[in-house]
């Protein structure tokens, strides 16, 4: 059902003005029918006057009626005279005609004191032996008229006009007139209209829709796969705003390359100048007596060189000078393990089927350590599976810890928060962690999900795409 | 102080340079600074030094060129002091030829214990060097490549390894079929890393199995001898 909808700009574009069109069509349609249909009662009425006339004048120069003429006058119709008018007051009138008609009248040197004329879809039983215009189609149908290139009309009935006019003795004269249903003819000049206009508007629409959209594809497709130090410039094509867009894009993906380009320049900076005083400073707390005080500040440059570090590799991250290639997942778990339960912490992971995933290896094993480390931290001790679905490999970090409110969930990504939304040092870290571990797993096209376990504690779930 | 040893410490910070120079001197040693690499070049044609401490990122030549020098003309062990970053990270797996490295900011302690390690080293086998940079070995399905300090399965899967198991891995390796007791596993491997000491080898010797061996329980490759030691069972073929 939402396909109906095209996506694109040209879909579109095009779909609403085929729309629009289609709705002027029927609109011309319906005007061009409703006048035809007028036209036919107009053609009946006038036949219907034109016999009145003609019976009357007949009647007034007693003329003998030719040969053939009775013949004529029943299969034309005869008026019909009477004391009461054909047209009976429960008919509906229709004054158009009427007026119309009295007009004709006077225009032919007919002068009538009231003249009626109505519509009427079934023919009343007193007027049978009083209708003209039957077999109107006959000569349109017949075989000479075919063979000469005329085209078939329908012989369809669609009512009956009734014309009534007052004599001047008080007498009415009255007779019946076929109105014809129109032909489908109109139908057929409708639809050939409406496939020309089609032709003529939507196939110029396409070209320029695709002249206007390719640019624009190209220049989506651009900023998707955005390379910071791109050296080669989109080249500008399509209308002049388009060429615009493009130019503007230009400009920024340029600065964009030189502000990354000043960023890495800085970070090097921080990570060498940085380091080397830092480098100093430990070997001059060996020189401190106070052993209590010499650790102390031993812990305080470790701090601040895991902080650098963290800083450093977040700002690294999607510039990372190391390859993705297949490593096997359990011995990368296993080998993070065993660095934890070196240090006497309660990690347990048991040794599945065999995974392998395309990654960067040592910015993997910095994601997993942090969530680990977070698991020991907050939750004692940490559990590791790894579960394959699809095309995806999930790597839980489960925690017995009392797990993150579900509103603070997503926050807890943000730089330099910590769980416990205090900034004490006793909890350690750099309040990168989190941010740092979806930074690598998004770079790798996963992801890092936590949710609290139904059986307590956190589940914390590094994703990434299977090899 | 005759007999003491006689280290080259090269770097361009004095503010580094200079207080590790007197806890060197402090601890017992006899130190030589050198700014650049050319005021060290004209050192070491001075003096006979033991080992060197050398900064990675210099003004000028840097450490990774003298160091080049230096292991092509002498004996003399290296040690890299360097800033960490992924480019110095990646330098050292290559294995320049230098014996350690240590980044800043490091532990001096640790560091003393580093020149111990290498210096015990260099005087046992001159310059026997875990593993001659840029081998290739191949066993049992598996390949070691020791300029990228990766192990691959016959699928082209990297196996992850920590540094311990693979300096143990690339020790046992680099001398198959030969019986290797703990001690000269200790001593081959030891002085890379700074938890070395306190893990058992026996420990390391299990974990390396779980990674590689069909079956650990019952294994193929790493074989144990009985009252010995360790031995890699199989063929190498070294590229």
């Amino acid at each position: 059902m939402m396909r109906l909808w095209p996506r694109s700009l040209v879909g579109q574009l095009l779909l609403i003005v085929a729309l629009m069109l289609l709705l002027a069509q029927g609109i011309n349609s319906f005007l061009l029918y409703r006048g035809a249909q007028n036209q036919n009662l107009v053609e009946a009425s006038t036949a219907a006057v034109s016999r009145i006339a003609f019976g009357l004048d007949r009647q007034a120069g007693d003329r003998p009626v030719r040969r053939g003429g009775a013949m004529r006058a029943s299969r034309w119709g005869r008026l019909k005279y009477g004391a009461e008018s054909a047209v009976t007051d429960d008919m509906r009138r229709m004054p158009e005609l009427e007026m119309r008609a009295g007009q004709a009248f006077a225009n032919m040197g007919q002068g009538f004191s009231d003249i009626r004329a109505t519509f009427i879809s079934n023919l009343t039983a007193d007027m049978t032996g009083h209708l003209i215009g039957a077999n109107r189609g006959e000569w349109r149908n017949s075989p000479i008229n075919r063979s000469m290139g005329g085209r078939a009309i329908p012989n369809e009935t669609r009512g009956y006009v009734i014309i009534s006019a007052r004599q001047p003795d008080g007498r009415w004269v009255s007779i019946a007139s076929v109105v014809h249903e129109r032909s489908p003819l109109l139908v057929r000049t409708l639809l050939f209209q409406t496939i020309t206009i089609y032709l003529l508007l939507l196939v110029p629409l396409i070209l320029l829709g695709r002249y206007i959209s390719r640019p624009l594809k190209s220049l989506t497709a651009r900023a998707h796969a955005f390379q910071p130090g791109e050296a080669e410039e989109l080249p500008e094509q399509g209308p002049p705003d388009t060429r615009e867009l493009i130019r503007a894009f230009n400009a920024m993906s340029s600065r964009v390359s030189h502000m990354l380009n000043e960023k890495d320049v800085m970070l090097g900076a921080i990570g060498h100048d940085l380091r080397t005083p830092l480098a100093a400073l430990r070997v001059r707390v060996e020189s401190v007596e106070d052993e209590r005080e010499r650790e102390r500040m031993i812990a305080g440059i470790e701090d601040i060189d895991h902080m650098l570090d963290d800083i450093l590799s977040l700002a690294r991250i999607g510039r990372s000078a190391e390859p993705a290639e297949p490593v096997d997942i359990r011995s990368l778990i296993e080998t993070i393990v065993d660095e934890f339960t070196d240090l006497g912490h309660e990690v347990r992971y048991r040794r599945g089927e065999k995974r392998s995933a395309r990654i960067r290896e040592t910015l993997i094993r910095r994601a997993l350590r942090n969530l680990i480390g977070n698991a020991i931290l907050y939750g004692k001790s940490a559990d590791i599976s790894v579960e394959k679905s699809q095309d995806r490999l999930m790597i839980h970090v489960d925690d017995e810890g009392p797990g993150i409110p579900a509103e603070k969930i997503e926050s807890m990504f943000e730089p330099f928060l910590r769980g416990d939304a205090s900034r004490n040092r006793a909890t350690g870290g750099s309040g990168l962690g989190l941010t740092l571990a979806r930074a690598i797993a998004r770079d790798h096209g996963g992801d890092i999900m936590l949710k609290n376990r139904e059986k307590g504690g956190l589940r914390a779930t590094l994703l990434l795409p299977a090899d | 102080m005759a007999n003491a040893i006689h280290i080259l410490l090269v770097d361009d910070e004095a503010s580094l340079r200079e207080p590790l120079a007197n806890y060197l001197t402090r601890q017992g040693y006899k130190v030589h600074q050198a700014g650049d690499a050319s005021a060290a070049r004209s050192l070491l044609n001075a003096y006979d030094f033991d080992i060197i401490l050398l900064d990675i990122m210099m003004p000028g030549e840097d450490g990774l060129s003298l160091c080049r020098f230096v292991t092509g003309k002498t004996d003399i062990p290296v040690i890299f002091i360097s800033a960490k970053t992924e480019e110095t990270e990646r330098i050292i797996g290559l294995e320049l030829g230098a014996d350690d490295y240590v980044t800043k900011p490091f532990s001096p302690r640790e560091l003393v214990a580093r020149i111990k390690v290498v210096l015990r080293r260099a005087e046992k086998g001159g310059k026997k060097r875990a593993g001659s940079s840029g081998g290739v070995y191949q066993f049992s399905g598996w390949t070691l490549k020791c300029d990228r300090r990766s192990l691959t399965d016959a699928d082209g899967v990297n196996i992850s390894l920590s540094t311990g198991e693979y300096q143990l891995l690339l020790a046992l390796v680099s001398r198959a079929g030969k019986v290797l007791n703990r001690d000269q596993l200790l001593d081959i491997t030891q002085g890379r890393e700074a938890h070395a000491f306190d893990r058992a080898i026996d420990n390391q010797i299990s974990r390396l199995r779980r990674k590689i061996e069909s079956d650990p329980k019952n294994p193929a490759i790493i074989k144990t001898v009985w009252g010995g030691g360790y031995v890699l069972a199989g063929e190498v073929k070294s590229l």
